[in-house]
């Protein structure tokens, strides 16, 4: 009950220090795992202790998941008029987060541990902690791998953006979305309510697409190159 | 002043009728996982069967709304204990978690760029046909 109040409290401080000052690495996703973890060293309480006291806030994620039919719902004319875009640039996204992944981590002889859980961070939590999962990663890792790959997509989308030619309110949200996840949809509505819209929209896909992998070519991928 | 406290106990009520309901499509979703046994997350069946219910008109938009937008405003919060999960691998803390940085850094840039392109290819193509 304990470990459950402080973490909500240093959620609810870390998302206040966020909207005063949205420096990307003041996302609430980086401050407040930075200090409980802090907390736990100091204290030296286990890890298995404060996952007990916990797993409520963990269940909230079935139904957060759950409720991504709201916009895509909402937005559903906007997908259908879209498709092809959506479709297309997203599953090139997908496969190239996790071949690059893959292929950057073999360079410099990553374990197999940290190979299986960094393959898909490139997808919004919940699902990737599933395929992460589905692959025998391990689900700790999968997700500090997701929370940096948002962190590092929002501050250097702003100038991927700049120094590229892509020009589309449409693509602009979709390489937000697909790249960064949640973190770079809130920053894809920093530039407009349309690059955030399609932010959203592939962010679903993109974890719809992974997930999709993780089922089916990633794991043989695995059997050759692991 | 009393009827401000009916209105936060009205909300209250109301969010935890709609957060009932969409948590009946999760256990719906988690349900059909066990029996089919399908490579998909019952959370994500529960999502595929909230949007036919809300296509097909079985289940209203503002019957779970405000609950739904409650969720996903506050998303960030539901991951915090699987990312304080890290604490149990002290490594990240040295070289190789520079390394791993390194690949995020480099691969989330190259994974934005590639979409950014095709998207913006096709967009322009559709752009042209239309003029």
């Amino acid at each position: 009950m304990i470990y459950l109040v402080i973490t909500i409290l240093t959620y609810i401080i870390s998302k206040k220090l966020y909207q005063k000052w949205e420096h990307p690495l003041l996302t609430p996703l980086f401050v407040s795992p930075t200090l409980l973890i802090m907390m736990l060293l100091v204290m030296d309480i286990p890890f298995e202790q404060y996952e007990q006291g916990t797993n409520v806030i963990s269940y909230f994620l079935g139904p957060a998941t759950v409720a991504f039919a709201i916009p895509i719902y909402k937005h559903y004319a906007l997908i259908k008029k879209f498709l092809l875009e959506i479709i297309t640039s997203i599953t090139a996204g997908s496969t190239f987060a996790v071949l690059s992944s893959f292929f950057l981590g073999y360079l410099i002889h990553l374990s197999g541990t940290f190979m299986t859980s960094i393959l898909p961070r490139s997808i919004t939590t919940p699902i990737a902690i599933e395929v992460s999962e589905t692959i025998g990663g391990v689900p700790a890792l999968t997700a500090a791998f997701v929370v940096c790959t948002g962190i590092v997509g929002s501050i250097v989308g702003p100038y991927v953006i700049r120094f590229s030619s892509i020009q589309s309110s449409i693509a602009r949200g979709l390489s937000f979305g697909m790249a960064a996840h949640g973190a770079g949809t809130s920053k894809a509505f920093e530039f407009g309510d349309q690059e955030g819209t399609f932010s959203s929209l592939a962010m679903i896909i993109a974890a719809g697409i992974t997930l999709l992998w993780g089922n089916t070519w990633i794991p043989s991928f695995q059997h050759l190159f692991m | 002043m009393y009827s401000g406290g009916v209105s936060i106990y009205k909300n209250i009520i109301t969010l935890l009728i709609q957060f009932s309901l969409i948590n009946v499509f999760f256990f719906i979703g988690l349900a059909l996982q066990d029996v089919t046994n399908l490579p998909i997350p019952g959370s994500i069946i529960g999502l595929i069967v909230l949007f036919i219910a809300l296509q097909t008109g079985i289940v209203k938009l503002h019957w779970i709304e405000k609950a739904g937008k409650w969720l996903l405003a506050e998303l960030l919060l539901f991951f915090i204990p699987a990312a304080v999960g890290i604490i149990q691998y002290p490594d990240l803390a040295g070289w190789s978690g520079f390394q791993l940085l390194l690949i995020i850094f480099i691969s989330t840039t190259l994974v934005m760029w590639v979409t950014g392109i095709v998207a913006d290819q096709l967009a322009k193509r559709r752009k042209e046909e239309t003029d």
